[in-house]
């Protein structure tokens, strides 16, 4: 895969119907990778995934998938793969059936060998037979995936493509998205959880009200924010000695004592980084476990929310 | 025209429960039609309730109507549209391809019917008058259902009230609405291949021809030009 | 988040205020009625988006129209009338089917569709109660849509009538007449109508089956009418709802447009028991539909 054709490209990008404003003035660059767009409901993921499978004009702004604009221009299918969010599959078709047909209208040189390659990597080769409208949500998501992957796009755009899946298909799929991304293909999804877009990918972007809110790994963007205390547990041999030792360092803004251990909130991460070692040994503390408690997307997000 | 697209339209079309909502009827049209024949075979009472108003007042619209808004209205409805429109395949081999099994699937269950008819009615030369006349009025029926079907959520509804209303009422009170009407281009058709006492035309040929052609022709244009255009709506869609 | 492991043991209920609703419950009767009222609006599509009002807005529009011409024609004319109220009703045949073909699987499909009956009956609101209360909106529905146009017709026959009192209250009574036709179409077509629709659970299915229900039997009775003596002219008209009414009309109406014969009352009876059939067959329709 060429890496050029991979490359979604957002230039002051936005979306408007009537009065409301569903995107507004977006600018991005997705290049090889997993990315994950990250947004509460209604924030416009959809809207924006839309528009970069062509599906959407945008209302001002360009936006090109592989140096082309991607609306009215059916050509870019070629490198593109959609996975929507809406579950609607012909459930007259067996799997087979369904991705062979995806196989035959990319136009693929050997449609039956590419359909037993995406059914076998979304282990649907036990049920290729069986009829669409027989199977569970989560197949039904992993055939629609396939049929997504039987053209091995350099871009593939999924919108929620974990609503419906267990654990152990969620984990499989996100394997499935870092594979493909390792291989060098654009791979965006979209989601309102937050576990599953800090579990598949670091480099996020978040989308709350239309607007871009933070982009990049996610763990600098909470670093990035420095109003918000951190929080970190601490288990160590001593907890009220620690305690009130901490208690005197100015980088820290409060301490609880709790059955299993400390809760403290620093005000500054590195100032707070460099006393701790030095507290504890001056001190002769034996420390067992040190937990950035919120180096999670979900107080990133809540407290992007919250902006 | 894309051989996958059709296979599977066709499938999908001759699968569905309402595909059998259409086999009442060209039953009773034929079987109405053998009823009166057996009871007076002469048709020059009974020919014009049957053939001009069961036949192409109901039967060819109704027919035409369920099965144009069926080969893309169902898929644009639930959402399964986007796995045809995100493939490479060109917008017009789509509409080509549901076109032709709309319009195949509509003659072959209204033209054996008006065919059959026009044969117990009057003679085989009848029937197949009316059996062409029903094939280039199913394509012209197809185009235009095709197109609503694109363009409007609802395009059963806006069907019937092309054929309730504007072939039905207005072609019957207005002269002029009849230039649009399809209906009248079947029946001038149709008498002009075979003529019939039964058949009132209220048509020329050329100019029913004319039309027929126009409207196949355009609503085939607007279906793919409006595809091409075919937006999928945000969250709240 | 990593310090909920910090709580353990017993759990509290917090007291957030919460209150049960103590107070008097209107009974089964407001909900019917409620459920009605919003019927009603919903057939209009009042309430609703703009687009839902256009169907609707159609055909009122026709009807209207169709009303404003006569009361031209009938001021133009003096004192000729070209069309009785009677006759309005009749001739507002097709749009009538359209509307119906339009509200019906608003009302009912609809709710099929999206499987919020078990919302329903969850209150007390009896299957049966539901199936009349959307036929009642039915009916209104229609009897409304012709109520307007003959009101008007009644403003201007009125107006233009010479003739003083005893014409404007000649005027009257057939406008009375007029409505109490209008009542019975709505009757007999709305209870054709719903049944069928309920039948489908999507709205544009329903619309072809109720069109399909009207109106392929109307060329049955024109072969019949031309093959068959005088008896079968007469009875031919039975099978089709609208024709039946018609036929009733002239029953009713001593109108010499429709002849039929000493048949009058088997057309009450049968006009009658179709209405009968079609509403049971909504009730049992509402009881074996499982939500």
């Amino acid at each position: 895969m060429h890496p050029s054709t991979g490359t979604v490209e957002l230039h002051g990008v936005s979306r408007w119907y009537g009065n409301v404003v569903a995107i507004n003035d977006v600018s991005m660059t997705l290049g090889p990778g997993v990315t994950g767009l990250l947004g509460p409901n209604g924030a416009g993921k959809t809207t924006l995934l839309h528009m970069m499978a062509g599906f959407l004009p945008p209302s001002r702004g360009e936006l090109t998938v592989a140096g082309r604009p991607a609306w009215r221009n059916p050509e870019i299918y070629r490198v593109l793969g959609l996975v929507a969010d809406r579950e609607a599959v012909p459930g007259f078709l067996t799997a087979w059936q369904f991705v062979l047909a995806s196989a035959r209208l990319h136009e693929l040189p050997e449609p039956e060998q590419a359909t037993e390659r995406a059914l076998g990597q979304m282990e649907l080769h036990d049920a290729w037979h069986r009829r669409l409208g027989t199977y569970s949500k989560g197949m039904r998501q992993r055939a629609r995936v396939a049929a997504a992957l039987v053209h091995q796009p350099t871009v593939l755009l999924l919108d929620e493509p974990f609503n419906g899946m267990d654990p152990r298909q969620r984990l499989h799929m996100m394997d499935l998205l870092h594979r493909t991304a390792d291989a060098g293909a654009t791979v965006l999804f979209s989601s309102h959880i937050l576990e599953e877009v800090e579990q598949v990918s670091g480099t996020v972007q978040v989308i709350v009200a239309g607007r871009l809110a933070a982009s990049g790994d996610y763990r600098s963007i909470r670093r990035l924010m420095t109003h918000r205390p951190h929080v970190f547990a601490i288990r160590s041999s001593d907890d009220r000695r620690l305690a009130v030792a901490l208690m005197a360092e100015p980088a820290v803004a409060g301490v609880d004592i709790g059955p299993s251990g400390l809760t403290v909130r620093a005000g500054d991460y590195g100032t707070f980084a460099r006393a701790l070692p030095r507290i504890v040994q001056r001190e002769r503390i034996r420390v067992r476990q040190v937990t950035p408690s919120d180096e999670s997307l979900e107080s990133v997000f809540a407290y992007l929310v919250a902006q | 025209m894309n051989a996958t697209i059709a296979s599977i339209t066709a499938r999908a079309l001759l699968g569905r429960r309402r595909f059998l909502l259409l086999l009442p009827l060209p039953l009773l049209l034929v079987g109405l039609a053998a009823l009166a024949h057996g009871l007076d075979p002469d048709p020059s009472e009974w020919g014009e309730p049957v053939v001009a108003g069961l036949g192409f007042a109901v039967v060819l619209p109704m027919i035409a109507l369920v099965v144009g808004t069926g080969v893309l209205g169902a898929e644009i409805d639930d959402g399964t549209i986007v796995h045809l429109l995100a493939t490479p395949v060109a917008r017009r081999d789509i509409v080509l391809a549901k076109l032709a099994v709309a319009a195949g699937v509509t003659t072959a269950v209204a033209a054996t019917a008006m065919f059959l008819t026009g044969v117990i009615v009057g003679s085989v030369r009848f029937g197949v008058g009316l059996a062409v006349a029903c094939v280039v009025c199913s394509i012209a029926y197809s185009a235009v259902f095709l197109a609503l079907s694109v363009l409007t959520r609802r395009p059963v509804l806006l069907g019937l009230l092309y054929v309730l209303i504007w072939e039905g009422l207005l072609g019957n009170l207005l002269a002029g609405s009849r230039v649009l009407s399809i209906q009248q281009y079947a029946v001038a058709i149709a008498a002009n291949i075979a003529p019939s006492s039964v058949l009132h035309v209220r048509l020329s040929l050329p100019l029913a021809v004319a039309m027929s052609a126009a409207f196949a022709v355009g609503g085939t244009l607007l279906a793919i030009d409006r595809l091409r255009s075919f937006r999928l709506a945000g969250e709240t869609g | 988040m990593a310090s909920d492991d910090a709580a353990v043991g017993a759990g509290v209920i917090h007291d957030i205020g919460y209150q049960r609703y103590a107070g008097p419950r209107l009974g089964r009767r407001h909900v019917v009625t409620a459920l009605y009222l919003h019927s009603l609006r919903t057939a209009f599509g009042l309430g609703r988006s703009a687009a839902a009002k256009i169907f609707p807005g159609i055909v009122v529009g026709v009807a209207f129209g169709a009303a404003v011409v006569l009361v031209a024609v009938r001021s133009q004319a003096g004192g000729v009338i070209p069309y009785t109220y009677l006759q309005f009703i009749d001739g507002l045949g097709i749009p009538l089917i359209v509307f119906l073909a339009v509200i019906a699987p608003e009302l009912v499909s609809r709710d099929l569709r999206s499987r919020v009956l078990p919302l329903y009956f969850s209150r007390p609101l009896r299957r049966g109660d539901y199936a009349l209360a959307k036929l009642a909106a039915t009916v209104s529905a229609v009897w409304l849509l012709l109520a307007g146009p003959l009101l008007l017709i009644f403003l201007g026959g009125a107006f233009s009538r010479s003739g003083g009192a005893s014409a404007v209250w000649r005027e009257f009574t057939d406008f009375l007449g007029g409505l109490g036709y209008a009542a019975m179409t709505a009757v007999v077509l709305g209870a054709f109508a719903v049944p069928l629709a309920s039948l489908a659970s999507r709205r544009a299915i329903a619309a072809v089956v109720i069109v399909v229900g009207f109106v392929a039997t109307a060329p049955v009775i024109g072969v019949v009418n031309a093959i068959g003596g005088t008896t079968a002219q007469q009875l031919s008209p039975l099978v089709n709802p609208a024709t039946l009414l018609t036929g009733l009309e002239a029953w009713i109406y001593r109108d010499e447009k429709l002849d039929a014969g000493r048949y009058g009352p088997l057309y009450l009876l049968v006009a009658v028991a179709l209405v009968t059939a079609c509403v049971a067959a909504l009730i049992a329709r509402y009881r074996k539909v499982t939500v």
